[in-house]
């Protein structure tokens, strides 16, 4: 051990899990050691057990999992022998967590001032959320969870674990489930508070773009076993372990000039984009569109006059935070919403009314991918099923054994074993699930997809996987592809053309190289430099963003930059006292 | 927050007011009217015309009805037809003593499943839980007439701690009926208080595995710091409307129970008045059973109110 001793020390940690009679295990023989002041990443997709250990830290262990061999020691005591009573004390005044999902962790029943107070110590309630950032800390403790916003709710829960001064602070995804702005606040935040109060910090990621930015060690774990242990820059510069490097390999950059294909060894390569025709038929485009929410009293307008095409064989992003309006938008498209305003149109017809009122051909023709494939499969039905249904309904085709054929088809369309036909969707990894809801959303032969988020749940090396299948898709069926996505490295891949919307208003659109070469927009800049790359070193790819107003005049919305490159207008905001 | 009481009790009031139409209408409909009834098979045309006339029953309908809601709203339902005593005294007299066997019964049944199923939630699939559940799957499967039953075989015949029935009749003081009390009172309990303990169950078994009971855990409070004050407003919500239910139910339950063990009881009024067709008596005991309904699940609302804040705070920002 160097110069000051670990406070976190846990040596060949092994942890089973017991299933159908059979220990399963979860974590095979982990050593790793935290000083103070110093922050351990625990790096790994899921299923590494990383979120394990570091309960493990806590002396928390899943419901049927045991400690098999090996101690976690936290500031010289044995987590596991300590006494309930000694483990309490442990809890909270030694090793706090904060949690991936603030709004899950906080109970609903209590209000914040008193979750954060019984916690123990002897810092104020008022000057703890303060210290977290948080406006109107007097006024906010009396609330209730539910009355904050995601990332207030993650300040919350940091505030709670600061609250008794531990020495090790546990992040389990902290930003897992915020957007990139509100991320970069929390993260910023955290690093912080670490200094400030001198916490050794263990951080539990599959964020790579995270890890850079926060650790100084990371471990690198694989179905429970460590596959490398380096310190932050010696990882990402020469990582060792052939698995390491496809992980950082996999993660999408924001100067990838296209979609990046990762080799066994993890050694990368750049497809260039493919070429759209400009001879190519527009499939489908939005005029004026405007999608409104809520009764006639309180309408929010969640989509304000939103413009697009999208050609044959193009994908189109739509980029933004939670609330830009993005969702909704591709759920009217796919008529599950309707708007209030505007216009629709696909190629071989007006796609104005909702869903059930399209004929079946033009219904077919767009089709819609979700977010969560686990939720959007039916658990009851075999994964032929599922393909199959729409088959049948849309009628391409036409018997029953044409149908089980075709099925088979698809599902290898979308690079799985057509013996998955009989699998319940149970059966499957989040990313054959997600290449399940493709195959379904294909069968209809569509001409546009909407893929709303559908990596967003995925493990990056999965995550390029689907990528790369729905590009491979898009160039095969010259398939128009509306891209959703709140990842803006992601979108630099695969996208052609980019549209930034903000509060359901477009403020930035034109060809993805043209707008990640010159983000005209202060908005587009902020999202740009909140983006956290895998790398230590990296410098933002813009320099901060200005403070801005909008200045769009009714007749005069644009400046454009050229090539289909154009800003809404805006001013910058003078700051006041700032010379 | 005031906007939803209001409209919950507003709906409680619009409920309460269709039940009244449905009652009175229902008795309506039943083949010959009052006069028939109490004059019986022989009567002569003109007496019928006599009494009908005495009756008001002359008068249309709604005006009866509106009478007959005013009455009520001050708690005159008319006269018996069979003891000729005013409707609203008698029926009162019997609902008290059915209210001492539901309020005994509430306060244990209640308290005690809530209990049984919090632990059988705790202790999930360990020895308590098994034998809680087993238990009450087993009180929820048997009939309530049956249990009584076997309450009198076992406390009453076998070993004679409490009266089999009752015999003092409806005018019984409550020091009189006290300990003929019980065993019904354990009967409807044990019936009741198999869905409440598996309801609580479920939910104490949910809310344990949430996210945020495991942050309080790991905020090293104590188990029963956050049993009590993080797992149990969760766990209580959905169980507070199957209580609700429950309480409701007891209305019809102690029907039967009270007629096994002759205890003069609403249920047994209820039973001898439809034997009787005592009309303005069924009517009113009808209502009354609405009405406990209604109020079961007004309370059940304001109670979720109280555990849980979203639907405290609507409007706040």
């Amino acid at each position: 051990m160097t110069a000051t001793t670990a406070i976190v020390s846990v040596d060949s940690l092994s942890v089973a899990y017991r299933s159908g009679g059979r220990d399963v295990s979860v974590v095979h023989e982990v050593s790793l050691d935290v000083r103070p002041g110093r922050t351990l990443a625990l790096v790994g997709e899921s299923g590494s057990g990383k979120s394990t250990v570091a309960a493990t830290l806590l002396g928390h262990l899943r419901h049927g999992s045991r400690v098999t061999a090996g101690t976690v020691r936290v500031d010289g005591a044995d987590v596991f022998a300590l006494p309930a009573r000694e483990l309490r004390r442990l809890r909270g005044g030694t090793v706090a967590m904060v949690g991936q999902n603030a709004g899950q962790a906080l109970t609903p029943s209590m209000r914040i001032g008193r979750q954060i107070a019984e916690v123990g110590g002897d810092i104020p309630v008022v000057d703890l959320l303060e210290q977290v950032r948080l406006p109107r800390p007097a006024e906010l403790a009396r609330r209730y969870p539910h009355e904050l916003s995601g990332g207030q709710q993650q300040r919350v829960a940091i505030a709670m674990a600061v609250a008794a001064r531990p020495k090790v602070l546990v992040l389990d995804e902290p930003t897992t489930g915020l957007d990139v702005v509100t991320q970069r606040g929390v993260l910023d935040l955290i690093g912080a508070l670490r200094d400030e109060l001198g916490l050794a910090a263990v951080l539990v990621s599959h964020d790579l773009g995270v890890v850079a930015h926060m650790a100084d060690e990371v471990t690198v774990l694989r179905s429970g076993r460590i596959v490398e242990a380096a310190p932050t820059g010696r990882l990402f510069a020469a990582p060792q372990d052939p698995y390491t490097r496809r992980l950082l390999a996999s993660v999408p950059r924001l100067d990838d000039a296209g979609l990046a294909l990762v080799g066994e060894a993890g050694e990368r390569e750049v497809r260039p984009r493919a070429v759209v025709s400009d001879a190519s038929p527009v499939a489908v485009s939005a005029r004026d569109l405007t999608v409104d929410y809520g009764s006639s009293r309180a309408v929010t307008r969640a989509v304000d006059g939103v413009s697009f095409e999208v050609r044959r064989g193009e994908v189109l992003a739509l980029v933004g935070e939670s609330g830009s309006g993005k969702s909704t938008l591709a759920w009217a498209l796919a008529g599950l919403r309707a708007p209030s305003g505007g216009a629709m149109t696909h190629e071989s017809g007006d796609l104005a009314g909702p869903a059930r009122k399209r004929p079946l051909s033009l219904r077919r023709r767009v089709q819609l991918v979700f977010q969560n494939a686990d939720t959007s499969l039916n658990p009851r039905r075999s994964v032929g099923d599922a393909v199959r249904r729409p088959l049948r309904f849309f009628g391409t085709a036409g018997s029953r054994a044409e149908a089980a054929a075709r099925a088979r088809q698809l599902i290898s369309d979308v690079r799985l074993d057509p013996a998955f036909v009989d699998r319940l969707p149970a059966q499957l990894s989040g990313g054959q699930r997600q290449r399940i809801g493709i195959a379904r959303a294909l069968a209809g032969e569509p001409d546009v997809l909407i893929a709303d988020e559908i990596t967003t749940a995925l493990d990056v090396s999965v995550q390029a996987d689907v990528l790369r299948l729905l590009d491979d898709l898009r160039r095969e069926r010259e398939l128009a592809c509306l891209f959703i996505s709140h990842d803006l490295a992601v979108v630099r891949g695969i996208a052609d053309r980019v549209v930034v919307l903000r509060n359901g208003v477009v403020v930035e659109e034109g060809p993805t190289d043209a707008v990640f070469a010159d983000p005209g927009h202060p908005y587009t800049r902020q999202l740009m430099v909140a983006a956290l790359e895998p790398d230590p070193d990296t410098r933002p790819l813009v320099a901060d963003a200005p403070e801005w107003t909008d200045a769009a005049e009714p007749d005069d919305v644009w400046t454009e930059l050229g090539d289909g490159h154009r800003v809404r207008r805006w001013s910058p905001l003078a700051r006041e006292g700032v010379a | 927050m005031l906007s939803f009481i209001a409209r919950r009790v507003l709906a409680a009031v619009g409920t309460l007011f269709l039940s009244s139409v449905l009652v009175f209408l229902a008795v309506q409909a039943l083949p010959g009217d009052v006069a028939t009834q109490v004059l019986g098979r022989d009567a002569t045309p003109d007496a019928v015309a006599a009494l009908r006339e005495q009756l008001k029953l002359d008068r249309p309908a709604w005006e009866r009805y509106v009478d007959w809601t005013a009455g009520a709203l001050h708690g005159d339902f008319g006269v018996s037809l069979v003891s000729g005593k005013a409707v609203g005294g008698e029926v009162g007299m019997y609902l008290g003593n059915s209210a001492l066997i539901a309020l005994i019964t509430v306060l244990f049944a209640v308290t005690g499943s809530l209990l049984l199923g919090i632990l059988a939630g705790l202790y999930r699939d360990r020895w308590p839980d098994h034998l809680i559940s087993t238990v009450s799957l087993v009180g929820m499967s048997v009939p309530e007439f049956v249990v009584a039953t076997v309450l009198v075989l076992c406390f009453s015949v076998a070993l004679p701690v409490f009266p089999a029935v009752v015999l003092y009749g409806p005018e019984a003081s409550v020091g009189q009926l006290l300990p003929a009390v019980w065993l019904p009172a354990l009967a409807l309990a044990i019936v009741m208080a198999a869905y409440i303990v598996r309801m609580a169950r479920t939910s104490v078994i949910d809310v344990m595995a949430s996210e945020y009971v495991t942050t309080a855990r790991l905020k090293g409070l104590s188990t029963w710091r956050v049993v009590t004050r993080h797992a149990l407003p969760g766990a209580l919500l959905p169980t507070l409307h199957v209580i609700a239910l429950n309480v409701a139910w007891l209305a019809g339950g102690v029907a039967v129970v009270e007629n096994v063990f002759n205890y003069p009881g609403i249920g047994k009024l209820m039973l001898s008045s439809v034997q009787n067709r005592d009309l303005p008596v069924i009517q009113a005991i009808a209502l009354i059973s609405a009405i406990v309904y209604v109020a079961c699940n007004l309370a059940a609302d304001l109670g979720a109110m109280a555990l849980n804040p979203r639907l405290r705070t609507r409007g706040r920002t």
